[in-house]
């Protein structure tokens, strides 16, 4: 299993907001919202375009791409509305000694 | 003098340097490549809200991390490359980070007046000769920033001239090979003149599969009238690897073409590939086969363009994905006014072997000509589980039917594949590629 990797501070992201952040080959959108922090693979399942820039609901917690509007839910990645129907890779993040960490999951 | 070390990466001072290595070249090359040099500097880089472009991810390409070639790699001992098992060869290049390591040209070939070998010594011998097939422009060197970089900085290569009337019964073989953090811009370009006939084999490889690395190239093929070309590229570099490439094929009076590509590698492909049918009567057959695993991602623009009338296109592409793999395909007819009669076909089958890999397929038609026989489709499915389990209750275990059927899949193309050795080698490097797909299938999340 890849071991987790500091890739920000928390302080470099307001609430809501996100972050696209570079992890080993993979772009990562970073998403800070109702006092958590999540991690998705920066792909929407609809067309592969990006989700960053992409607009955060801390109520409904997802995040909707730019270009079609499909959201994701921020803790899974799981598709909530159409044109995605696939789910978006989710990895697992903490936050300790002032960074946040990101291990990145579904690495082939 | 200039040295190697000079060149540290993509600036005007380092092209400088790159052009002070290269004095030889005739003055015509060497202004071709500054006004390529212009152009890419004035250009952007492909934006995601340009259609070509939108489904292809970049942004973590850098072309910082890449220098300009040098003339100071030295190469290491090279594998002979996947294509040339048992083939009785009439030359052969072999060239490592683009630049020329190894050439052999059998003599009663050369004596006929064939050219074969390093395009970066070939273009300095034979200026005067090259020049216009230059001029021509078949690839469009404007196209995007990396048409441009590459028309400015292309280096290596390999050039088969085969004059007219002249017909080769042996392959020619070249074979690009990229070390680790190696970059290769080398050109191909291939001239037959008018009733020629010949076949060449390019490959290319890293020498080892993790390698990074950057490719950046052109393939120009000219088929004179009446002439025949067999052209088969391989691209089977190590999972590292950025693969970018502008290809076309101009395609004369009478003559044919069969076009053969084979995609296994590189970390993310995107590749223009066109043909362009310019006399009546011409002929041109375009075979695909792509195997993609782990998070490779290739993309493959194709462009069927019939500018005279009585002429044929038939292109078949067929991949084969697992794990997080993505192709992607979209492939265009253009039919011109003056095109009456064409024949014209264009095919892509996808079959995905893990529900996490994706495949888009977008075939398009342009015809402004109104006598015309034009026809697409594209499919995309899963393995069977039927087709599998009856194989299975013959005695076979699943992965031993999940293989069979991979084969199966790809049969219809290599039926179309003429060369021998070049059915084998797509053959065994496929069946290695797939899984034991007894492993369970990973989760969509």
């Amino acid at each position: 299993m890849p071991d987790f990797i500091a890739v920000a501070r928390p302080s470099d992201l307001s609430d809501p907001g996100s972050l696209l952040v570079e992890v080993e080959e993979s772009l990562i959108v970073l998403i800070h919202a109702g006092g958590q922090f999540y991690a998705l693979d920066d792909v929407c399942t609809h067309d592969g375009g990006p989700l960053s820039n992409g607009e955060v609901d801390v109520a409904g917690c997802t995040i909707a791409c730019p270009r079609h509007g499909a959201k994701f839910d921020l803790a899974t990645g799981a598709a909530k509305t159409m044109p995605a129907t696939k789910p978006t890779l989710a990895h697992e993040v903490k936050v300790e000694e002032g960074q946040i960490w990101v291990r990145l999951s579904g690495q082939d | 003098m200039m040295t190697a070390t000079a060149i540290q990466g993509f600036t005007q001072v380092d092209f400088d340097a790159f052009l002070a290595l290269r004095a030889e070249e005739p003055a015509w090359l060497t202004t071709l490549r500054k006004d390529a040099w212009q152009r890419f500097e004035a250009l952007d880089w492909p934006a995601r809200n340009e259609e070509e472009w939108s489904r292809t991810d970049i942004r973590l390409f850098h072309l910082d991390r890449f220098a300009m070639p040098t003339t100071s790699d030295v190469a290491p001992p090279l594998a002979p490359g996947l294509l040339t098992h048992d083939v009785d060869l009439a030359g052969q290049l072999i060239g490592y980070n683009s630049q020329a390591a190894t050439e052999s040209l059998a003599e009663e070939i050369a004596s006929q007046g064939v050219l074969f070998g390093s395009l970066d010594r070939l273009v300095i011998e034979q200026g005067d000769l090259l020049r216009p097939y230059f001029d021509r422009e078949v690839v469009n060197r404007s196209k995007d920033k990396f048409a441009a970089l590459h028309a400015a900085c292309w280096s290596g290569g390999t050039l088969l001239y085969v004059p007219k009337g002249v017909a080769m019964e042996k392959p020619f073989h070249a074979l690009s090979a990229l070390g680790d953090g190696g970059i290769d811009l080398s050109k191909t370009l291939v001239i037959l003149g008018d009733g020629a006939e010949a076949t060449l084999l390019t490959e290319t490889a890293s020498t080892s599969e993790t390698d990074s690395g950057l490719h950046c190239g052109s393939i120009e093929l000219i088929v004179e009238p009446e002439a025949k070309l067999r052209y088969v590229n391989l691209q089977n570099w190590s999972k590292g690897v950025w693969h970018f490439a502008h290809q076309k094929a101009t395609v004369d009076r009478n003559a044919t073409l069969q076009w053969t590509i084979g995609a296994l590698g590189a970390k993310l492909a995107k590749v223009n590939q066109e043909v362009a049918l310019t006399g009546p009567d011409a002929e041109v057959q375009v075979n695909g086969v792509m195997f993609t695993e782990g998070r490779q991602h290739l993309s493959y623009n194709t462009h069927q363009h019939h500018q005279a009338p009585y002429c044929r296109s038939d292109l078949l592409y067929k991949s084969a994905l697992q794990d997080r793999a993505r192709t992607v395909w979209r492939g265009m007819i253009k039919v011109d006014v003056a095109a009456q009669r064409t024949d014209a076909y264009q095919r892509n089958d996808n079959l995905m072997l893990a529900p996490t890999a994706r495949a888009d397929s977008i075939p398009g038609l342009e015809i402004e000509a109104d006598d015309v026989r034009c026809t697409h489709g594209s499919t995309s499915g899963r393995v069977d589980e039927s087709q599998v389990f009856y194989a299975m209750t013959r005695g076979f275990t699943r992965t031993e039917a999940v293989r069979m059927i991979v084969a199966g899949f790809f049969q219809q193309v290599f039926d179309r594949i003429s060369i021998e050795s070049v059915r084998v080698a797509l053959g065994e490097a496929i069946a290695q590629r797939v899984q034991d797909l007894d492993q369970p299938t990973p989760s969509a999340n």
